[in-house]
């Protein structure tokens, strides 16, 4: 990774409390006291094929935690994290947030993958509980009801951005556009299609493959034939590996390009030198941009023993615990009760958070908008290439 | 695009090629299915049990893979002989029903991925670190090792189980079985043998298909329920006892599917395949076949009267 | 307490799925494992209607019924002429290739589910009203099949499972009788399938598939295939104990595979302890 630049951690724990959650000087013994601890819902993957992220977005939420809770927790009140698994899957999401809503009365919740987020939707809404979505893309996420927001910036900014600068910058004229066939890629590849065409390019090739699907030739056969300059990839991390290793095997050499999911130390390893040159977005800054970055990245070294999967959204959710221990303080400071409605209300009323790890929060109706960073792969390495904003 | 000669020789090359641990897993399935006339799903457990085996064997205990192989058959084929042995047995012997079979072998398929899923987590992993493999372009066609390695391995286990079958007693044994379990325990032929043995070359067979499908892309506990499918969609078109049409059925599917994407959307290639199956089933309950060619029998000219 | 009756809710709807199951197979003696295609037409239809018709919940939830009748009635004639083994795997092969259907199009809502079904009844007394209706009905569901099995055409069908040959040599048409259950089973659980949806407002496919038919196959052979009350006792262990699991405080990363493992043991030993289940029906030997 790049140089080491920027705060140490004690340095970056002070920024911390400049952030505004430090309680007043409870120090360590907020424990010890026994005082009542703030819940904070979490419903991630933990097992099922999505867990590789789900596990690590928990890792980076109780590191956020755990600074909190070093820092006297909020208000002198510990933070605690109500973890439940979901294994990607809708129905389990709901099960999750009921039990968080009207078990465990947590007043909010972290929450990610599109179908998920969707599914949860409604139980939210009806039970009064904040759903705060961080990962999932969909842009349906902006519309889902009063107490569902995204802390992530929504498919639409990054992929509009990304087939503009493929266009405008890169000077691609013809794209191929392949696509897993679910919530994540058809929206995705949608919104690619839309703006590329509008930017005045044309779409060779747009077509979609089974999420089980192993075997791409016929595909990537019509793709020789469609003779694109440039391929978009929008899928998971299980297929987009086997599309770029059987895309090259064929003998395409076209520049490919995704998002962030293939943002992805595992995928270097299996495609090595097949991943170069290879484009992906990031909604958050790399190490060279923000100097918080980098020591959190040793952070990660240090304590799990690797990079963490999906460098972006680890930062977002380190953010969102961050944004939320700064959400519940001003319910309290209000002498508000915790409740859904109460925390939504602190939220829109305190609307700017100027989160570490990736940059200022802006709250605009339910969504955010954030500058997208683009990142190639050079010597094998992810390396920044440009930042749109 | 569809004339192009080149292109419709990679489809055929790559589709047969892929199709290899198709033709191994179905081999598997359906030769059980044969002998002992059971759609033994537990299969979809033995899977996972051979890849994380090897998986464990080349990355966790550094073993090279000439070693991993072995070691992972062999749990592969413990697993197979403890489920015959007490399971499969005990419900021969009360008689059950094809139901209670299915729930059972389900079951244990299940009880095996999450374990799986326990002791590995669920992130995909594949058996090397990376999954690409050195091309070389024969006429115009782009062939990998891989692609070879496949090839090679299908072709000499598909003709060792022929031969074995074919000469050996023991293979005898089993069509014998095959045919008919309680006349062969008449002659002498052990049906409980005959079934183990059946249970170790299917094991066999899985560990040689999840060597294939682990070097090609990720696998996760899951997959393997997926690829049981595949098996079970060309055992039931190659006709029930017929594990080599089994196993061609399962190169023409993958051909059909890949062939199919030229013409129509990648999305769709799925739906194919169950459409295919739903009416070969309708209209080729017994697997498809085609009516033989009969000699038209010689009849003996009739004698006029009078002579 | 809402969390709880929400899983009491859920018990109700696969009581009503376990029990009309039960009628198909342990009754009936049709080998399919394509029921919870039918929950999906009738979850589906119903969603639909509701999102784009704007119809009353009942007529959507009967319109559900409906469709799955029908469906299971085409499925009967084409399948039924075959029997055993490929009964058991042509209905696999319809079950998966009609989610596929459902995942490829976007009227449906693809793979990604259909959310925004609208809310019928609103404000604290939801949950405790949709217990009253899904429990209702799941015990009305009960009653009526065993009220079918206990009287005249109980009998029919007893023997038309039990000695088919027989039956058809006097003179009864065993071909319409087993299409005459399949269809009510099926529509039973169409109507399964709208409560579903109304009461949790999403829908999507993942929710169909092998392994919800692993689930209300075993809710049927461990409470006790053939019998009344089996498979609501199937139905309330198995969903309770995975549940009660989740209480137990294991290490989240741990919870979804060891629940897993605990429920599919528990199976199997009650599989080989007590193969008539556990309320004891009918055993589970081949009929012929």
């Amino acid at each position: 990774m790049t140089q080491f630049i920027g705060m140490d951690r004690r340095q970056f724990l002070a920024a911390l409390s400049a952030f505004g959650i430090a309680g007043a000087g409870a120090g360590r013994d907020a424990w010890a006291q026994g005082r009542e601890p703030v819940k904070l819902g979490l419903t991630q993957p933990l097992t099922g094929s999505q867990a590789g992220f789900g596990a690590d977005f928990v890792t980076a939420m109780r590191m956020a935690q755990k600074d909190i809770n070093d820092q006297g927790g909020i208000n002198g009140r510990p933070l605690e994290l109500v973890v439940i698994d979901t294994q990607a899957q809708p129905q389990l999401g709901i099960n999750a947030v009921t039990r968080l809503a009207t078990v465990d009365k947590a007043g909010v919740f972290i929450t990610a993958w599109s179908a998920v987020v969707k599914a949860q939707a409604p139980v939210a809404n009806r039970e009064k509980i904040l759903q705060l979505s961080v990962g999932a893309n969909s842009p349906d996420i902006a519309r889902l009801g009063d107490y569902v927001y995204t802390l992530f910036p929504l498919a639409d900014v990054d992929i509009t951005a990304l087939a503009k600068y493929t266009y405008g910058t890169l000077g691609k004229k013809k794209a191929a556009v392949l696509y897993i066939n679910n919530d994540t890629g058809i929206d995705a590849a949608k919104i690619y299609r839309a703006v590329f065409e509008k930017e005045g390019g044309q779409i060779a090739l747009f077509e979609a493959y089974d999420p089980a699907a192993t075997e791409f030739t016929g595909m990537l056969l019509k793709l020789r034939a469609a003779n694109p300059d440039v391929v978009h990839i929008h899928g998971l991390l299980v297929d987009v590996p086997l599309v770029v290793a059987q895309m090259r095997q064929l003998g395409l050499r076209q520049q490919i390009t995704s998002y962030s999911a293939a943002y992805n130390p595992k995928m270097l390893e299996q495609l090595g030198a097949a991943m170069e040159g290879f484009i992906v977005t990031s909604l958050a800054p790399g190490a060279d941009e923000n100097p918080n970055v980098q020591p959190h990245i040793d952070r990660w070294i240090k304590e799990v023993g690797r990079v963490p999967n999906g460098l972006p959204f680890i930062q977002y959710n380190y953010d969102a615990v961050l944004i939320c221990a700064r959400i519940f303080k001003h319910a309290l400071d209000n002498n508000k009760p915790l409740t859904g409605e109460n925390l939504r209300d602190s939220l829109l009323a305190i609307k700017e958070f100027n989160t570490p790890l990736t940059g200022k929060t802006v709250i605009e109706g339910h969504r955010v908008n954030k500058p997208v960073y683009l990142v190639t792969v050079k010597d094998g390495k992810f390396t920044p290439l440009a930042k749109l904003d | 695009m569809l004339t192009d000669p080149a292109l419709l020789l990679q489809v055929l090359w790559t589709g047969t090629v892929t199709a290899s641990s198709y033709v191994l897993l179905t081999v598997g399935f359906s030769l059980t299915q044969k002998v002992t006339g059971l759609w033994n799903f537990a299969q979809a457990g033995f899977m996972g049990i051979a890849f994380y085996a090897m998986y464990f064997a080349l990355n966790h205990l550094g073993l090279p893979l000439l070693l991993a192989f072995p070691f992972a058959c062999a749990c592969t084929i413990i697993a197979a002989l403890v489920t015959e042995a007490w399971g499969l047995n005990v419900l021969r012997a009360r008689h059950s029903s094809h139901l209670t079979f299915f729930i059972f072998t389900l079951i244990v398929a299940e009880f095996i991925i999450y374990w799986l899923t326990l002791l590995f987590g669920t992130e995909p992993q594949t058996l090397f670190k990376s999954i690409m493999s050195p091309v070389h372009i024969v006429w115009e066609i782009a062939i990998t090792d891989w692609d070879l390695v496949a090839i090679g391995m299908t072709a000499v286990f598909v003709a060792a189980l022929a031969g074995f079958l074919r000469w050996t007693k023991d293979g005898q044994f089993l069509v014998a079985v095959a045919d008919n379990a309680k006349l062969a325990e008449l002659y002498g032929i052990s049906a409980r043998r005959a079934y183990y043995v059946t249970a170790v070359i299917a094991a066999l067979f899985i560990t040689g298909a999840m060597y294939l499908v682990g070097t090609r892309g990720g696998i996760t506990p899951n997959k393997p329920l997926e690829l049981i499918l595949n098996a079970v969609i060309a055992t039931l078109l190659g006709g029930m006892g017929r594990v080599f049409m089994g196993a061609l059925a399962s190169v023409v599917l993958a051909l059909i599917q890949s062939y199919s994407v030229l013409i129509m959307s990648s999305r769709w290639q799925n739906l194919l395949l169950y459409g295919f199956l739903f009416v070969a089933i309708v209209i080729f309950p017994r697997g498809i076949h085609f009516p033989k060619w009969r000699k038209r029998p010689v009849v003996p000219a009739a004698v006029p009267p009078g002579g | 307490m809402e969390y709880f009756l929400t899983i009491i809710v859920m018990i109700a709807i696969f009581i009503i799925l376990a029990a009309s199951y039960n009628l198909v197979i342990g009754y009936g003696g049709l080998a399919t494992v394509a029921h919870p295609i039918f929950y999906a037409l009738g979850a589906y239809t119903s969603a639909l209607l509701a999102i784009h018709q704007g119809w009353h919940p009942i007529i959507c939830v009967l319109a559900g019924v409906l469709v799955a009748g029908v469906a299971s009635i085409l499925l009967a004639l084409s399948a039924l002429r075959v029997s055993g083994d490929y009964l058991l795997i042509s209905s696999l092969g319809f079950q998966l290739g009609l989610l596929q259907v459902i995942r490829n199009f976007e009227f449906t809502g693809g793979a990604g589910g259909l959310s925004g079904i609208p809310s019928t009844i609103i404000g604290a007394a939801r949950t405790p009203m949709f217990l009253v209706i899904c429990g209702g009905l799941a015990i009305l569901t009960v009653m009526f099949i065993a009220w079918i099995v206990r009287g005249p055409y109980g009998r029919a069908i007893t023997a038309m499972r039990d000695e088919e040959l027989a039956f058809s040599t006097l003179g009864r048409n065993a071909m319409s009788m087993k299409v005459a259950i399949f269809a009510l089973g099926c529509g039973i659980a169409g109507m399964a399938g709208g409560l579903y949806a109304y009461y949790f407002q999403y829908v999507s496919p993942d929710q169909f598939d092998i392994l919800q038919t692993v689930a209300i196959l075993t809710m049927v052979v461990v409470g006790g295939m053939g019998t009344t009350i089996g498979p609501v006792i199937g139905a309330v262990i198995l969903i309770a104990v995975p549940q009660a699991i989740t209480f137990l405080n294991l290490p989240p990363n741990v919870m979804a595979p060891l629940q897993g493992i605990i429920f599919t043991t528990l199976v199997l030993v009650v599989m080989f302890l007590r193969p008539t289940g556990l309320v004891g029906g009918r055993s589970l030997t081949s009929s012929h």
